[in-house]
């Protein structure tokens, strides 16, 4: 498994776009070395390489579908009620393409 | 040295549901920017989706068109990645497990017929519109949510003509099945295309063009990028792996980005939308109440007497194929009836610009003055004398006709009493057809068409002029 040190989790902060303080780090590196022990213990159970990998705690499936049916919008001032820049209705930000 | 242009695409198509695919907003195209949100669209905490029931049925419609296998089991996953387009930081869409999988689609182009592998179709959320003015990105989120499924096809294309037939046909599919509005100058079918090189020894690198939305445009960027590429081979220069855009206006193809590393979108299972099971009966019902596609009704249309011309026309367009159905109703002649769509009601059409849905005189009015015409109460040319004043005056084709007094067309009696008036006084014409003159009928004929106005049904005069010749 890759180590995670300081220089992974700076790397992810900086994809999820957000900074944080060198004790937030220091806690955050405890949290995964926690994380990882409890994973190799996971890792020593026998038989575990052959057991599917699970997306959900468990094996259950639905048949539910919602009706294509319209219901009530928002209002656009409640859509609209976290936006710092309004124009026309949209929400304004700097320009995202060159 | 050969070089070969091998083409892959990916054809975004967005769905005329009611709702969007993980939220109940409408969709409703044309309508104030945001006004058509939910509070998923928008991302706002804590808001969970649901998935729609007819954007299921519609994939698996088109699975089932592209001759896909269909998965039971429908599951969706997250592309993350950040940008403005998408406020919750990523896009639910079907990475590991498409609903339809290993299609073909076969087509003719040109001469030939080619058969076309289809690698997917899955189904994901459209992003939001976004406006770039000057220094400002302007958000509208009425498209964000709205059900779009993609179909990828394995990189099999020669030509930009083999790329547009067969966008043609997706596009004529996906709106006969009811799937989508299919209008590409609206967006509603967006096609991303694959091109590289390649020559018996090797293969070149791909670039990417994005966002394509008319068919020339499609065959136009073919072409364009594929002479590029190969004038790059040809002077020794690299082709770079990048993304780009065609310029319509100067009909070339403009880089957009150099593709680095691929992105990593960090793909995973949704965990807010559990597997859901879709039961054998509910994709067969899907598949069994699917709308006809168009060859199957060109095929139905040739058993009424159509001919593979008339056939091919009318279901060039669904719209058109509801007005000839819904103007067989009134009993008429199938035949007569798509002449009539095909070359009087088309020409309205071309010349007023509009769709036949918008079109004056109705399937019902139309199958029903062609009626008028196989019973001998008008004739063909009252009929299209009716037709013109009533596409000129918007009138009905019933009140035209009633202000007109054409419906009082002589009937068998009336136009026989005139011949025999007309054979009684000039006994000549008589012996004169005796002897072999069979220009008499036409004669005789011409002189009633004249008596009567042209209210009498030349065919039927003809016909009985023979018969009251014969019998003296």
């Amino acid at each position: 498994m890759k180590k995670v040190d300081k220089e992974t989790l700076k790397l992810a902060a900086q994809h999820l776009m957000f900074e944080m303080s060198d004790e937030e780090y220091e806690s955050l590196l405890a949290d995964f070395d926690s994380i990882i022990s409890k994973m190799k213990i996971l890792g020593e159970i026998e038989g575990i390489d052959d057991v599917e990998p699970m997306t959900f705690p468990f094996d259950v499936t639905n048949s539910y579908l919602r009706e294509d049916i319209a219901g009530e919008p928002l209002t656009r001032e409640d859509a609209l009620k976290n936006a710092k820049d309004i124009h026309n209705g949209m929400i304004g930000l700097p320009r995202v393409v060159k | 040295m050969e070089l070969r242009a091998i083409i892959g695409l990916e054809i975004h198509v967005e769905m005329n549901t009611k709702s969007k695919m993980f939220s109940d907003a409408p969709v409703s195209f044309g309508q104030l920017p945001n006004t058509q949100v939910s509070a998923f669209d928008m991302s706002f905490p804590g808001t969970m989706p649901t998935v729609n029931k007819q954007a299921v049925i519609n994939a698996i419609r088109v699975s089932n068109a592209l001759n896909m296998t269909i998965d039971n089991v429908l599951m969706f996953d997250r592309k993350n990645y950040f940008y403005s387009d998408l406020p919750k930081g990523y896009q639910i869409t079907q990475y590991f497990r498409p609903i339809g999988r290993n299609g073909c689609l076969t087509f003719n182009s040109g001469d030939e017929n080619i058969t076309i592998n289809i690698e997917r179709l899955h189904l994901e959320e459209d992003t939001c519109k976004q406006f770039h003015v000057d220094d400002f990105s302007y958000l509208d989120f009425n498209r964000a949510g709205i059900p779009v499924i993609e179909i990828v096809t394995k990189p099999e294309f020669k030509s930009g003509q083999e790329v547009r037939k067969f966008v043609e046909l997706i596009r004529s599919i996906v709106v006969f099945l009811d799937v989508s509005h299919g209008k590409m100058e609206e967006g509603n079918i967006r096609v991303d295309l694959n091109v590289s090189l390649e020559d018996d020894n090797k293969r070149w690198s791909k670039v990417e063009i994005k966002n394509l939305n008319s068919l020339s445009n499609i065959e136009k960027a073919i072409n364009y990028e594929v002479n590029r590429q190969k004038d790059l081979v040809i002077k020794g220069k690299t082709i770079g792996r990048e993304t780009r855009r065609y310029d319509e206006t100067n009909d070339r193809t403009v880089m957009l980005r150099i593709k680095t590393d691929s992105v990593d979108y960090r793909y995973f299972t949704d965990p807010n939308i559990p597997p859901i099971k879709l039961s054998d009966e509910f994709i067969k019902n899907a598949i069994d109440t699917s709308p006809e596609l168009a060859h199957v009704k060109q095929k139905k249309y040739k058993t009424l007497g159509l001919s593979d011309y008339d056939a091919n026309l009318i279901t060039n367009s669904k719209e058109t194929c509801a007005y000839f159905e819904k103007g067989l109703e009134t009993g008429c002649s199938p035949k007569t009836l798509a002449n009539w769509i095909n070359i009087q009601v088309q020409k309205v059409l071309k010349l007023k610009c509009i769709s036949i849905n918008e079109f004056s005189i109705s399937a019902k009015e139309l199958g029903e003055l062609i009626l008028l015409v196989e019973e001998h109460k008008i004739n063909n040319s009252q009929a299209k004398s009716v037709f013109n004043e009533a596409v000129e005056t918007g009138n009905s084709v019933i009140d035209v006709i009633n202000k007109n007094k054409t419906n009082h067309i002589l009937d068998e009696n009336e136009i026989l009493d005139l011949i025999k008036e007309i054979i009684n006084s000039n006994q000549n014409l008589v012996n004169d057809y005796k002897n072999g003159k069979e220009k008499v009928v036409g004669y005789i004929v011409g002189l009633v068409m004249s008596k009567t106005q042209r209210k009498a049904d030349p065919s039927l005069t003809n016909k009985l002029t023979v018969v009251e010749l014969r019998r003296r």
